[in-house]
């Protein structure tokens, strides 16, 4: 025991000498917790619009006015010309442009059916689909609120409607940071924990420490804890300074047990420091351990569900998902953060994530002895 | 070509081979990025399993669930007990959303004029739950349209989508995840190579031999400069073989502009191995500094316009934001350089100030 704690002594040492890594350990985290709490999100603001009203009567100025109060859109050209319309959009300065003909109001009146336009740059499909869609929504909303002569209204009379009435739970206001913050300290947790292992027994290895560690009178299973208990303790340090950023920047409150997060987490902590301890065992240098480290880490966090739904992924993604052991940590975090959910609903995940944890973490270590020895 | 400099280059080279699986990797990941980007990047929900409470129990209320049931998006399970339950079915995930049908739902739709029915959604995911409330509006609005004859707007919408009219989501990805590849190979690999001769010691040993400080760098970068461009090429072809990610504008035009992106990620590279003494450092700082950025700041997933003011005007040091517009606008508008010639120009300046800090850096190590 007393051993182990001289290594786990001496591990701190080295990882609070270098100022950089303690300025990366530290800080790193808060600043894409920042980042990425912001960035991430699908919901779709200023879209860069242009409007064309050839009509300017009354309804007409009625849409046109709905589109100036959003911040969904951000309108930077009164244009009625379709060709400077078109440049515009071929170079980047704007995303969507809506057109609204000669003769709309007069038309409506007529009972002809005029046509609004909306031009849209698909490139980016998914923003191009949400802004039409508010679009959509926009000119519907204001075609019911104006004036419509009366004998176009009159059809509406004898109507009967259902009426939708919704609630939605767990997250009122559908307030984006509530679910990726929780996603956000996953990733964390696990780019800290298998990075920082991986590297630092390979480290050894390049500049030929091992050997010196090797000689000395530890055994390797002290050798391997001692390597492994420092990043768990850092990554702990880690999980609660993120969690309580989380807490004041995006108010993000754990509404389950915290003590079940901790325990999960450290669960979880056993496949990504194996992992980390398995690619140093088969690495050579730092940068392969990095390249490999790195190549798992991207795998990991594309098929986890953190941006892409995996309900949404091919039925074939979706098995190879399972195999992947952030997908389970990623439900249980958001699950116990946002809905408070207990253990005994989540022991689809827990099951599985132990078991991954077990075997790889036996697994690295008998690749350590064989290596080693 | 100078001798000295092709030592040197050769001598990156063979690291480079010698390492085989990291070089596999450099391969394999865009493959694996690009697949899953490509078909799995959706982000409209599908399979929506919906819990149905039907106190109403009439010809009329079973009509209105048919129609949820038909629904493409809809999984609806006929649930007995209380809505009390909603709770646990949302925590076990064996439903999404719940609808609830009053006892007098038929006899209120006969009589007045609006009839509510509650609709209870699972909102931790809200981007999901956004699409559930559309999902059922729509199914909402169809069956108002059949029941009531007169509910049309007087005039139309019609949408015209350029571009990328099927809205795929490999069109928007493929020209990212090039500008992501090139970033990571000249920024993230420079910076570890130089910041490895360093930490091993053998910098010295380079530095007293008869090369000069820049002929290393020009031969230390070569390789990479090389290797970015066999990858970006690769997806490339993929991009336009497998997606059929269409390329309107000129070759010359993209690889030209490609170039001057290159000499940016590199300067990068180059500033950060100047900064930091270890690898372990220069690996995070490279990847916190170039794949996160690249990822969240350049418009490659997520659009710009929708963030804070402050990520905008952080996004302008960002070089893959550029280069991302650079690349779109070449291969799927057919953009010309006159178009595109201001992100090339902010491009230049990035690179001229990070070249000139990263060499002025160099030289002050090289006195000490």
């Amino acid at each position: 025991m007393q051993q182990i704690l001289y290594l786990i002594r001496k591990e701190f040492k080295q990882i609070f000498r270098t100022r950089e890594m303690v300025a990366i350990i530290f800080g790193m985290p808060l600043i894409q917790l920042v980042i990425l709490g912001f960035t991430i999100t699908n919901e779709v603001k200023n879209v860069h619009l242009i409007i064309g009203d050839r009509d300017n009567s009354r309804i007409s100025r009625e849409i046109v006015r709905a589109f100036e109060h959003t911040d969904r859109f951000n309108i930077i050209k009164y244009e009625t010309d379709i060709a400077r319309i078109t440049e515009n959009i071929q170079d980047w300065k704007a995303q969507m442009a809506i057109i609204i003909p000669h003769n709309f109001g007069r038309d409506i009146e007529r009972y002809k059916i005029p046509e609004i336009q909306l031009l849209i740059d698909g490139l980016d499909g998914n923003t191009a689909g949400v802004a039409l869609g508010y679009a959509q929504n926009i000119i519907q909303q204001t075609a019911k609120a104006i004036q419509i002569p009366e004998p176009i209204l009159a059809g509406l009379a004898g109507q009967t409607l259902v009426e939708l009435e919704d609630r939605m739970w767990y997250n009122l206001n559908l307030d984006n940071a509530q679910y990726m913050i929780p996603g956000i300290v996953v990733v964390l947790l696990t780019i800290i924990s298998m990075m920082l292992s991986a590297m630092s027994l390979v480290k050894e290895k390049e500049i030929g420490t091992l050997e010196q560690l090797m000689v000395s009178p530890l055994k390797r299973h002290q050798l391997l804890f001692g390597k492994i208990i420092p990043f768990l303790i850092l990554t702990f340090i880690e999980l609660t300074i993120v969690m309580t950023f989380a807490r004041i920047i995006f108010s993000i409150n754990i509404n389950g047990s915290l003590i079940l997060l901790g325990f999960l987490s450290f669960l979880y902590l056993f496949t990504t420091l194996g992992l980390g301890v398995f690619i140093s065992a088969i690495t050579g240098t730092q940068q392969e351990a990095m390249f490999i480290s790195w190549f798992f880490l991207v795998f990991m966090l594309l098929m986890s569900g953190f941006f892409i739904p995996i309900e949404n992924m091919p039925a074939l993604l979706q098995h190879i998902t399972y195999l992947n052991p952030m997908r389970y940590i990623l439900i249980i975090i958001r699950d116990i953060i946002q809905k408070g959910t207990v253990l005994s609903f989540l022991l689809k995940e827990v099951v599985p994530m132990t078991i991954y944890g077990v075997l790889i973490f036996i697994l690295a270590v008998i690749n350590f002895h064989k290596r080693a020895a | 070509m100078n001798k000295r400099i092709i030592a040197i280059a050769r001598k990156e080279f063979l690291h480079i081979i010698h390492d085989i699986r990291s070089l596999v990797i450099i391969f394999v990941m865009p493959v694996i990025m690009l697949v899953l980007f490509g078909y799995a990047l959706n982000l409209e929900i599908k399979n929506i399993d919906l819990a149905v409470f039907d106190y109403s129990k009439t010809p009329l209320s079973r009509k209105l669930i048919n129609q949820f049931d038909a629904n493409k998006y809809f999984t609806v399970s006929y649930q007995n007990g209380s809505p009390k339950s909603i709770d646990s079915l949302f925590l076990s995930k064996r439903a999404r959303a719940a609808i609830i049908i009053d006892q007098n739902f038929a006899k209120k739709f006969e009589h007045s004029q609006q009839t509510p029915i509650q609709l209870v959604i699972d909102a931790s995911d809200p981007n999901a739950a956004s699409f559930i409330k559309i999902y059922c509006n729509g199914v909402i609005n169809d069956f108002n349209e059949t029941h009531n004859a007169n509910l049309h707007l007087p005039f139309e919408v019609k949408q015209r989508i350029w571009y990328n009219p099927d809205m795929r989501s490999a069109y928007f990805f493929v020209p990212g995840l090039i500008a992501l590849i090139l970033i990571m190979i000249s920024a993230l690999l420079t910076s570890i190579t130089i910041t490895r001769e360093k930490e091993m010691g053998t910098m010295e040993q380079i530095l007293v031999s008869p090369v000069r400080p820049n002929e290393i760098i020009i031969g230390k970068v070569l390789p990479y400069i090389l290797l970015a461009f066999l990858d970006g090429l690769m997806i490339l072809l993929l991009g336009v073989l497998i997606f059929d990610v269409p390329f309107q504008g000129s070759y010359l035009l993209l690889i030209f502009l490609s170039l001057i992106f290159l000499v940016t990620a590199l300067s990068f590279g180059l500033m950060i191995s100047t900064l930091v003494s270890t690898q372990q450092v220069a690996m995070m700082l490279a990847l916190s500094a170039t794949l996160l950025p690249t990822v969240m700041l350049s418009g490659f997933i997520f659009p710009l316009n929708s963030m804070p003011v402050f990520l905008q005007y952080l996004s302008y040091l960002v070089p893959a934001k550029y280069y991302i517009t650079i690349i779109r606008g070449v291969m799927l508008k057919g953009n010309t350089l006159w178009q595109l010639i201001m992100p090339a120009l902010f491009l230049l300046i990035l690179s001229a100030v990070m070249l000139r800090n990263a060499l002025h850096r160099f030289n002050l190590n090289l006195e000490k």
